[in-house]
């Protein structure tokens, strides 16, 4: 509609203005865009069409489909005749040897208990990583006294890379399964920790003046105001933070691991079966596309407030 | 809420702050009182401590000496029984417009059928029922004032306590917003301590006026209005409203040259008048 719209107006803009009135009648809409380039060259009317015909659902499905399709051919293309410039493409797997090697492996559970085991030590990492860097940082942004008390210890830690603990977690948990788990709750808490600190921060000052002159107790105060307010930042944190637990893990998995698709993909690499390095890799971005998709999505849906005003949010 | 409730006393009060240059006296033995269902401003230069004492009347800011009452009771801290309107935007962004007003309800453990009547009501007699479900990202600056003064009548304080409400908004809205409360007091009759740098404002709202002095903030005069009610605008065309006018001007002027050096000599100031600003005295200087 707005399209035609458009055409309307800039068909009309070229005619005489006695005949402007008249002429969607005489010349059709369709015909004008039908008619395109020959028509007559009218460059500002043809750039806002594209721009609206680039925004369309169909069109962004398509743009998608032809940014994964150029990888896919790319990779194909280099695989099956063996590009050796340099970097060599003469040993990585290609596409239909990897598809077939995906079907190969669901015919068994034993790949799926991998997904599975990563799935969990994720879950389970991250879950308490949210809970305590959550609870940590309220405390931390709300007092003062807990802040300097907890925080110069703490940026001693931050530095330290998860994979780092790698050695340390072993030694420390009785099972390889906890050190595991601890790895990915490492990478994932930190991040949460510092987002939550800067959301409570963040909060205006004169809400909480407003909270204590409608006769608000202080645990009321967690929960109506620092918890909201700080919302927008935790759900930051918790993005990044899941980010960073996939990395620890897939880390772990690959030094100290036993199942998971972190061990599954290095296991590949050490008995020599390329297809399955390259199914690990893609297994792993999948299921760290969900993740962040799942959190992007709880955001959404925890913060209505957020974009309400017209046009805020796209 | 009974008429004899909402006298707010200030007594002898003096404020300071430590800031890196020392000491700075805010607020020095001020006295002034709100009597029951009165509504009262105080008026006075920027920096002259009229929204630090409002901050120690609402509990925020710790007196130094001197003694605040609410009802005979000392004030030690923020309470619900006197209502905060702040000039910054102070709704929850999180909540919708009714759950905002409700909100202080809630913390006093009032049930949700209640919270909701009383809610709808206050913002029915606001004019702001059609958007309770809004948030307020979604209203306009006048409307959120609005919604600021609902919230904090929500819970029946005995007083409203108002720090430069209208400051942000542009003077349409804010002339409307001043009849919009002016009407809202009549119905309630309930206590108002008005914070304004505006004279009109506080002449067109007020029952009384207390104009303090540059800082350290002193109360200069105390003037009353004799305007009859309910007040309507054109009142203020009104040779009494213009004599009022006239010499709160002078008393802010002397002030506002006072908090700017008072270098100025009398003579120096007889053909200045205030619409000149400080702009205009800077100039001749």
């Amino acid at each position: 509609m707005a399209m035609t719209d458009r055409a309307i107006e800039a068909r009309a803009d070229a005619l005489p203005s006695a005949h402007k009135q008249s002429a969607p009648a005489s010349r059709p809409p369709l015909q004008a865009i039908a008619g395109g380039m020959n028509a007559s060259p009218m460059p500002a009317a043809r750039g806002m069409q594209w721009a609206t015909l680039l925004a369309s659902g169909p069109v962004q499905y398509l743009l998608g489909a032809v940014s994964i399709g150029s990888v896919l051919l790319f990779w194909y293309l280099a695989t099956k005749y063996r590009w050796d410039f340099y970097i060599r493409f003469s040993n990585i797997p290609t596409p239909g040897e990897v598809w077939h090697t995906m079907l190969q492996v669901n015919q068994s559970t034993k790949f799926l208990t991998n997904v599975w085991m990563s799935l969990r030590r994720i879950l389970e990492g991250f879950f308490i990583a949210a809970v305590v860097g959550v609870a940590l940082g309220i405390l931390v942004g709300r007092y003062r006294l807990f802040r300097s008390l907890t925080m110069p210890a703490m940026e001693v830690f931050r530095p330290i890379p998860a994979i780092a603990w790698v050695p340390m977690a072993i030694m420390i948990w009785p099972s390889n399964e906890g050190s595991i788990v601890f790895i990915t709750f490492i990478g994932a808490f930190f991040p949460i920790l510092l987002n939550t600190i800067h959301g409570v921060e963040e909060i205006d000052d004169v809400l909480f003046r407003a909270a204590a002159s409608l006769g608000t107790k202080e645990k009321d105060v967690m929960l109506y105001v620092i918890l909201p307010g700080a919302l927008q930042h935790i759900f930051t944190g918790l993005a990044v933070g899941m980010g960073v637990a996939w990395v620890s893990l897939i880390a772990a998995e690959m030094i100290s691991g036993q199942y998971g698709i972190g061990y599954f993909t290095w296991e590949s690499y050490s008995l020599i079966e390329y297809p399955k390095i390259a199914l690990g890799m893609l297994t792993i971005g999948v299921l760290g596309l969900l993740c962040s998709k799942i959190i992007h999505l709880c955001c959404r849906w925890s913060t209505p407030w957020i974009g309400a005003a017209a046009g805020g949010r796209k | 809420m009974s008429a004899a409730l909402g006298h707010v006393n200030v007594r002898d009060v003096s404020i300071s702050f430590k800031s890196r240059s020392g000491t700075v006296q805010a607020v020095k033995s001020v006295s002034i009182n709100v009597q029951p269902g009165e509504f009262v401003s105080i008026i006075g230069p920027s920096g002259c401590g009229k929204s630090t004492l409002m901050n120690a009347v609402a509990g925020f800011t710790r007196a130094n000496s001197g003694v605040l009452t609410l009802d005979g009771k000392p004030i030690t801290g923020p309470g619900a029984d006197r209502g905060v309107v702040f000039q910054q935007y102070s709704l929850f962004p999180w909540m919708t417009v009714r759950k905002n007003v409700e909100f202080g309800l809630k913390m006093q453990g009032v049930a949700a059928a209640q919270r909701e009547t009383r809610a709808r009501t206050l913002l029915g007699l606001a004019g702001l029922l059609s958007f309770e479900n809004h948030y307020p990202s979604q209203l306009s600056g006048g409307m959120r004032q609005r919604v600021g003064i609902v919230r904090a009548l929500a819970t029946s304080p005995q007083v409203l306590l108002m720090d430069e409400p209208f400051g942000a908004l542009d003077s349409q809205t804010r002339a409307v917003m001043q009849e919009i409360l002016t009407n809202m007091w009549q119905r309630l009759r309930l206590s108002v301590l008005f914070i304004t740098h505006d004279i009109e404002e506080a002449i067109f709202l007020s029952d009384r006026i207390y104009v303090m002095t540059a800082r350290p903030g002193r109360v200069k005069a105390e003037i009353q209005v004799p305007l009859p009610r309910p007040r309507k605008p054109e009142m203020m065309d009104t040779p009494e409203f213009s004599a009022l006018l006239r010499s709160i001007k002078k008393l802010i002027r002397e002030e506002s040259l006072a908090a700017m050096g008072g270098e100025l000599s009398d003579g120096g100031c007889e053909g200045l008048s205030m619409e000149i600003g400080p702009q205009g005295v800077a100039n001749v200087l």
